[in-house]
């Protein structure tokens, strides 16, 4: 039993009311509002849970045992899929730790390059989350999908600045160890700078949505409290701690890219409910925004690869040790742990591994959803904002 | 245009009525085109969206692209569905539940495979734990490629398929595919409904079962569940692909 | 407190209490694994590292001499490797390692980090190194009767599942 909450997550349903009509619920595996595939086994006295279990895995692709036999330049389109809101996190992440461990210097031009494309992916996940998460609340049908509507319309646009840059509309590949492939142009400039003029104003309409709908309100507040010490003790970073009064940020305490110069805000909240997360995630919008705006004029000229390209896969070698690095993705402390020394003298790495946030994020489940009805659950899982891909890899 | 009845593959029931009615036999031509019209422009999409193509999936259900203006209406279940749209990575835990909600689809139903994963299995095809292409057990009718295909893609998928219908039902195009010759029961999916007298008496008798059998906690009454299935006789698919021995432990868990 | 200063301090800590002699270059300090859950704990409690970050398992297969008769250069074992972090600057990650046979366990740490629940579990699931004393130690990502641990060294990348793939 955890201290804080009271709730234990491996009750012995047997120990419970004898007396009680139980009812078991399969919410899942293909369920609208578990983005993706997931299944929580749900416990109910009358329309109370009492425990949930989930159950992962049902999109286990084996990703970690597929990086042991391709080599670091391969790895990075593959992992790519991972994350697959913001699939250049994961390119970052990747890209790294061998960076990292190998000691190469990337260029200045390449790491703006990165902290744009870092903060712009943040705010299409973001967007794309505030989309589901109405669709969640008010269905297809009860007005839920307005706001997806809006939502899209807006990271359709954010899409397209990527577009431009990279060619794909998602799983880029522009990142590679010591530097990127694709550069930016002045119309890239110029058109993310007109881009954020809309959504900022856009993003006040969404607010005004939220504080003023009582429905709204009536769905989030004070429903799925999250302890800031049950937290972290779960490994959860990211906006889901932060809205629970955990201060920290790695863009600012664990500065990586340029983010050193930058003075990142980090916004709190202490509630920890639902409507906490919301807003912590509204928030991390306009900063994003801030951030873009800020750097993107400043762009250093020069090269965007730090290292010679190499003709073969194999070029990059990492042959002994290990080595973790992190970044702070739109969900939280995303890292790779690499063991080095696998096949061909150290051109693929020994083990992988991929901590990823959304797999701490679901591991909260158990301890949130007791005691609050179906309905609840559902809107839980949506600030949860877990990416299956992610969670189950 | 009238059809050749000996090369349709599927009728309407609507149809069945239309001929029995005095009178509007003489119209037979046009109400057909009207029903070939119907089918292909109202084509409800029942979203198996399981990873990445489920998100270019929903971009395509959304604003920008708008799967609606030509009569596709993502639903949650499949009993309203008319298509499925496989987008994304389908793995060994999941393949029984994908056949499943395929099986609960009320005939005529379509399959897209949309993206690598879903038509081939991509870079994870060789992966343990990953299907090598949804069609080793189901019947695809539309293979939309790319990791992941544009919005657009998808679309071009679609118009793809209704084409397709069109062709079928104007006896245009002969199927290829392994899949069951309409039964009588059209409209019916291949497992029926509680409380359809056609629905295999076993199929209740084992869900009842091993709803009862599930015990609570996670001492799961697993024996009970994985009861060896009495072999029942097959319904009757004249045509029907051969059977994976797929569905036999798995009624448990929906 | 810089991140350097709270490394000094980590590997002090670990020398002075915890037996180990030598940092190696490039690679994290391999602790003995009855320390493990003391280590954690003085971590948590003493110092402030309250995120659990990461649990990484691996496995090593048995290493044997060809030259030389097949001798037992090293045999087979899991290492174990941990991750906890302090909350705000510096975010520092303390990190260590544990090296178990094949039929040793590695004490649990969710008495301490709830998180250790389900992290352990994929580790134990994906490579098979089990942890003692674990409320709940049942696969996560495979079938619950799947045979095998997937990311062990021997377990075939390819393996057929019948009848699906
Ligand atoms: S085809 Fe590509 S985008 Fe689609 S599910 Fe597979 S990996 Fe993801």
């Amino acid at each position: 039993m955890h201290s804080v909450t009271g709730v234990d997550p491996h009750l012995d349903i047997e120990s419970y009311d004898p007396s009680a009509d139980l009812m078991v619920l399969n919410l899942g595996p293909q369920h609208p509002s578990t983005h993706g595939v997931f299944r929580v086994k749900l416990y109910l006295d009358g329309e109370i849970i009492i425990k949930a279990v989930p159950y992962a895995g049902y999109l286990h692709r084996g990703v970690e045992k597929l990086c042991e036999e391709l080599t670091f330049v391969q790895v990075i389109p593959i992992v790519d899929k991972n994350d697959y809101v913001s699939p250049m996190m994961n390119e970052q992440a990747i890209a790294m730790a061998c960076e990292a461990m190998l000691g190469i210097e990337v260029p200045p031009r390449a790491l703006y390059l990165r902290t744009i494309f870092a903060e712009l992916q943040r705010l299409a996940s973001h967007l794309l989350w505030l989309g589901t998460f109405g669709m969640d609340l008010g269905g297809a049908l009860g007005g839920g999908a307005s706001l997806f509507m809006y939502c899209f319309r807006e990271r359709e646009t954010v899409l397209g600045l990527f577009e431009e840059v990279t060619g794909c509309r998602f799983h880029y590949n522009t990142h590679a160890v010591g530097g990127n492939r694709h550069d930016i142009t002045p119309r890239f400039t110029q058109d993310t700078k007109a881009t954020l003029e809309v959504i900022e104003k856009r993003i006040d309409e969404y607010v005004e949505i939220f504080s003023s709908n009582g429905i709204y309100r009536d769905r989030t507040w004070g429903i799925g409290v999250l302890d800031g010490e049950l937290a972290s003790s779960l490994g959860i970073t990211g906006p889901l701690a932060r809205a629970s009064g955990v201060d920290h940020d790695l863009r600012r305490d664990a500065p990586y890219h340029i983010y050193g110069e930058l003075e990142v805000n980090v916004f709190t909240e202490s509630a920890g409910d639902c409507f906490a997360r919301t807003l912590v995630r509204l928030n991390e919008m306009r900063e994003s925004i801030r951030i873009v705006r800020e750097i993107i004029d400043s762009v250093p000229e020069g090269p965007i690869l730090g290292m010679k390209p190499g003709k073969s896969p194999g070029h990059i070698k990492i042959d002994a040790g290990q080595g973790y690095s992190c970044l702070e993705s739109p969900r939280g402390e995303l890292g790779t742990y690499v063991i080095g020394g696998g096949n061909s003298r150290g051109a693929s790495a020994y083990r992988l591994k991929i901590r990823s946030p959304s797999l701490h994020a679901a591991s909260c489940i158990p301890y949130l959803f007791p005691g609050h009805t179906v309905s609840d659950a559902v809107a839980i899982l949506g600030t949860l904002d877990p990416i299956m891909g992610e969670v189950d890899r | 245009m009238a059809v050749d009845e000996t090369q349709r593959t599927y009728d309407h029931p609507l149809y069945q009525h239309v001929e029995r009615m005095p009178g509007l036999s003489v119209a037979l031509g046009n109400i057909d085109q009207l029903l070939t019209w119907g089918s292909a422009n109202s084509l409800w999409i029942f979203p198996m969206a399981t990873s990445c193509c489920g998100i270019e999936f929903m971009a395509a259900a959304a604003s920008a692209v708008d799967l609606d203006r030509m009569g596709s209406i993502p639903r949650g279940t499949p009993r309203q569905c008319d298509v499925m749209v496989v987008a994304g990575t389908i793995t060994v835990k999941m393949a029984p539940r994908v056949k499943k909600l395929w099986e609960q689809m009320p005939e005529p139903k379509w399959c897209v495979a949309m993206g690598s994963c879903a038509i081939s299995g991509d870079f994870y095809r060789d992966i343990y734990s990953v299907i090598p292409g949804i069609d080793t057990f189901i019947p695809v009718d539309v293979y939309v490629p790319g990791c992941p295909p544009n919005p657009e893609a998808l679309m071009h998928g679609l118009l793809r398929l209704q084409e397709k219908i069109r062709m079928l039902r104007e006896g245009k195009l002969t199927r290829e595919e392994l899949r069951p010759e309409s039964p009588p029961n059209l409209n019916r999916p291949a497992i029926g409904r509680l409380h359809d007298p056609e629905r295999d008496p076993l199929t209740s008798e084992e869900q009842t079962d091993s709803a009862a059998g599930l015990g609570f906690g996670d001492n799961l009454n697993l024996a009970r569940i994985r009861r060896p299935r009495p072999t029942a006789e097959p319904r009757p698919q004249p045509g029907a692909e051969p059977q994976p021995a797929a569905d036999s432990d798995e009624e448990s868990a929906p | 407190m810089t991140r350097d200063e709270a490394q000094e301090r980590f590997v002090a800590l670990l020398q002075e209490r915890f037996g180990v002699s030598e940092i190696p270059e490039g690679n994290y300090p391999l602790v003995d694994v009855a320390h493990h859950f003391e280590l954690a704990r003085a971590l948590r409690d003493e110092f402030g590292y309250r995120i659990y970050s990461f649990v990484v398992a691996s496995h090593y297969p048995a290493q044997l001499d060809a030259k030389n008769d097949n001798a037992v250069i090293d045999t087979e074992h899991y290492e174990v490797a941990t991750g906890l972090r302090c909350i705000g600057a510096p975010a520092h990650l303390a990190s260590w390692r544990v090296r178990v046979e094949l039929d040793q366990s590695v004490p649990t740490l969710f008495p301490l980090f709830a998180g250790a629940d389900w992290q352990e579990r994929e580790q134990y699931d994906l490579v098979g190194v089990r942890f003692a004393d674990h409320p709940d130690l049942r696969r996560l990502m495979m079938p619950e009767d799947w045979e095998g641990h997937p990311l062990r060294k021997d377990y075939a990348i390819e393996t057929a599942c019948p009848p699906w793939r």
